[in-house]
């Protein structure tokens, strides 16, 4: 007991320097917490847009017709009874009474409808863009549209998967809006706070006629395009399209019915949009049975050295039938007249000069270029590259204040180039079936896709999103060329790419870019 | 005593990185002694934790870390000593084609100080802070040399020694602040969510373990086991790699011993990992050369 005792009071008496301890760890703790910080994100806010685009009504659709194939019911005059109640109901139910998820979520989809459902979709791009797993017998399972959340998950969002999906996205969102503006142009009902003064509007006014509700519009659009390309994301999606639809009512601008027209406009140009989407071809894209062709096919085009997986165990080639899918800008001949010519083959000075410039970077690769390579790889787990593009355009629309339409057009534009470059691209790969450097013994420091390798898929993307890019903001052309030249040069210093892949990706990518200038000059926008 | 020289040194590899830990050792250098140490020490793994399935890769092989590392401790006083450490990490796949990464990593400091409670008991407190010193790439797991994160860690450790023997028992806890990545791509999925920047936020730790070994002036020998666990972070998906932000878990056993009759001395450890999350299961062997002299007083 004794023994005890003395331990206390040896304990009591020991504690004074502890205390001086604790201060400086606590000094330490303040100092390193301060210098940790995590970069805020840049967030996008609600703004009134530079122009309304009055004339939007009379842009050319991609899938429909024109802006009036798709009929909206008139809706009751202001004056009518029925209205009135509308409003009366607003009043009752909605102003003044929203909770702070409702509050929150108009300033976040007050952003821009378009722009926000592009950003879900890259998000959802990335969260299935990965490989799938060999099972125990050394097979790669194929995933199963059917069964999307069993392993591996339906899609794998690889970058001509994503290419289309955004595409699609983009084009429907347009479509629809083309749509949208006509119905609003033609009707000319005007936002509920115009009307009645009682009630505040909660994001910035405008003129815009309010029906339909082009947030409902959007929302449903994109929600039915998202669910058929990532049938996984079901209860996500429609989550995110319960809130989306209410943004107009909850911010005072909208009364239920031109919501309710709204999302039967969206649901009607969507069924449209995915009719096309199911002929294009891309259920064949997977196609395997075609490779064996294909390869005897190089191999009659000089190509000695064929490309071959050099995953363990052998994984077959991404998509070797994503070619034969249908572009939007031009056609199937266009596409066989741009192809790029063979590449360099081994034994040639050429071929032997690429390969050399790659073996000196493996020995002495910059940390300027590792950045490069790792700022634009865009490999497993990200939104790919056509999703960099994407968001590129997306925050330059934001910036410029776009209006829901016109941002909607630059992401058509810049979706569909990016599309028909990936399929542009794809024909070549498999065209060639040409070697990558590791068949040469590189190493890489991104990582090593799964499919030939001329041309470079990242420099065919990016040329044809920067050409876009820079129709819609030829001031900014220096800066998107640039982009587009360092997600080129990214693939040599990642050591993936001959230079050859990427000189030839980037004119190859600027044609295709142009197509998509060339029907922009003709939609009646300018 | 006085020729009791030590410094101790864990290495930890935390799935893709070697993270250099202060010294959690009971032991002193005398006032103006200091012992300066050269370590070798080499991780390597052929199966690891994807989030908890426990798999191989035949792409990566065996995956394998090493570091020479350059140490020095000194005695302020004879309960008080500052603890300095710098690391040349190099790392490579034994299959597929990921380029090794190899680079300086993260410098520690550590100040340790010892409070005598009774002739038996003695408790330490150790504040310790590593930093990332070259611009590593650290998103290029599992090659990447680190994850490129401050981490400032404080260190609590109780000493019994069992009287009139020379066995002792050591229990140390630790919690590590850790801050954030400097990524070169500026957005990536942090769990189902895309943050669009580039800065990732390494989770905090907490390191418990327990010791049991033998130490006489000239020589020592320790088993221990070490648990350390992320307080926050998300898990690697199904066939994807790892990343700064995960969650990793895993429980270590380990050997230590040390040899140093005189001024020159070794060291030797072997750790294993015997289960986890988000990791691999790692495999370290270290060898250390030591050095120990007075500073002219």
């Amino acid at each position: 007991m004794k023994n005890i005792k003395s331990i206390y009071n040896t304990i009591k008496l020991n504690l004074t320097p502890y205390i001086s301890h604790f201060i400086l760890l606590t000094f330490i703790f303040l100092l390193f917490t301060s210098c940790t910080e995590l970069e805020l994100e840049t967030v996008a806010e609600p703004y009134a847009p530079a122009s309304l685009n009055e004339s939007g009504a009379n842009w050319n659709p991609f899938v429909l017709a024109n802006g009036s194939e798709i009929s909206v019911a008139k809706p009751v005059d202001v004056k009518d009874p029925s209205f009135v109640k509308e409003i009366d109901s607003l009043k009752n139910n909605v102003v003044g009474k929203l909770n702070s998820t409702q509050t929150q979520a108009i300033n976040y989809w007050g952003a821009g409808a378009v722009y926000r459902w592009n950003e879900i979709a890259r998000e959802m791009a990335a969260r299935y863009n990965l490989p799938p797993a060999a099972n125990i017998n050394g097979v790669y399972p194929v995933p199963d549209p059917a069964n999307p959340k069993a392993d591996p998950k339906f899609p794998f969002a690889n970058p001509p998967y994503t290419a289309r999906a955004l595409a699609y996205l983009s084009v429907a969102q347009y479509d629809a809006l083309i749509s949208t503006w006509k119905a609003k142009y033609t009707f000319n009902r005007p936002a509920v706070y115009t009307i009645d003064t009682q009630i505040k509007a909660l994001l910035p006014v405008s003129s815009l006629p309010a029906y339909p509700s082009e947030e409902a519009v959007v929302a449903q659009v994109s929600y039915q395009i998202l669910l058929a390309m990532f049938p996984g994301e079901a209860d996500f999606l429609k989550a995110k399209l319960d809130e989306a639809k209410n943004i107009g009512i909850w911010a005072g601008k909208n009364v239920t019915s031109d919501v309710t027209a709204g999302l039967k406009l969206g649901a009607d140009v969507a069924a449209k949009v995915m009719a096309k989407a199911k002929a294009d071809g891309m259920g064949a894209s997977n196609n395997q049975t075609i490779v064996p062709g294909l390869i005897e096919h190089a191999k009659g085009l000089g190509i000695t050295n064929t490309w071959a997986s050099q995953e363990s165990p052998a994984r077959p080639p991404m998509l070797p039938n994503y070619g034969a899918v249908k572009t939007w800008n031009f056609d199937r001949s266009t596409l066989e007249k741009m192809r790029p010519a063979k590449p360099f083959v081994e034994g040639s000075a050429e071929f032997q000069k690429d390969l050399e410039e790659l073996q000196a970077i493996q020995k002495g690769q910059t940390r300027e270029q590792a950045r490069i390579a790792n700022y634009w790889a865009d490999g497993p787990g990200s939104y790919t590259p056509p999703g960099h593009w994407h968001r590129i355009a997306a925050n330059e629309a934001l910036a410029a204040k776009f209006s829901e339409i016109k941002m909607a057009r630059v992401l058509a534009y810049v979706g569909t180039a990016l599309m028909d470059a990936g399929i542009g691209c794809w024909d070549t790969k498999y065209f060639y079936y040409s070697p990558r450097p590791q068949q040469y013994g590189l190493k890489t420091s991104v990582g090593l896709p799964n499919f030939p390798s001329y041309t470079s898929g990242h420099s065919t993307f990016s040329f044809a999103g920067a050409t876009v890019m820079n129709y819609f903001f030829p001031e900014k052309a220096d800066l998107f060329n640039n982009y587009a030249q360092d997600a080129s040069n990214s693939r040599i210093y990642g050591l993936i790419h001959f230079r050859i892949d990427c000189t030839m990706g980037r004119e190859h990518g600027k044609n295709i870019g142009s197509y998509s200038v060339m029907r922009a000059k003709l939609d009646g926008a300018n | 005593m006085k020729k009791l020289s030590f410094f101790l040194f864990l290495c930890l590899g935390l799935g893709n990185q070697i993270l250099a830990q202060m010294p959690n050792d009971h032991v002193y250098m005398a006032k103006k002694d200091i012992c300066a140490a050269l370590i070798y020490s080499n991780t390597s793994w052929n199966k690891y934790w994807e989030n908890t399935l426990f798999r191989d890769n035949l792409n990566l092989g065996t995956v394998s870390t090493e570091s020479y590392m350059l140490m020095a401790a000194y005695g302020l006083t004879d309960h008080s000593n500052l603890i300095a450490s710098l690391p040349y990490v190099q790392t490579k796949a034994s299959a597929g084609n990921l380029m090794g990464q190899k680079g300086m990593q993260d410098a520690g400091l550590w100040l340790k100080h010892r409070i005598t409670i009774s002739r038996s008991f003695k408790s330490h407190v150790v504040a310790g802070l590593t930093v990332p010193v070259s611009n590593y790439v650290s998103e290029f797991m599992p090659l990447s040399i680190g994850n490129k994160a401050t981490d400032f860690q404080m260190r609590g450790m109780l000493t019994y020694q069992i009287p009139n023997t020379k066995l002792y028992a050591n229990a140390v806890f630790a919690y590590h602040l850790r801050g954030i990545s400097q990524l070169d791509r500026d957005s990536y999925l942090n769990g189902d969510k895309m943050i669009n920047t580039s800065t990732a936020d390494v989770p905090d730790a907490v390191e418990a373990s327990f010791k049991l070994g033998y130490l006489k002036w000239d020589n020592q020998i320790e088993l221990y086991v070490d648990h350390f666990a992320c307080v926050a972070g998300d898990v690697i998906r199904r066939n994807d790699m790892p990343f700064p932000t995960n969650k990793t878990m895993m429980t270590s056993i380990g050997l230590y011993g040390k040899y140093q009759p005189k001024n020159l001395g070794v060291n030797a450890r072997i750790q294993h990992v015997l289960q986890g999350t988000n990791t691999a299961q790692m495999t370290t062997y270290s060898v250390g050369l030591l050095y120990q002299f007075t500073l002219m007083k």
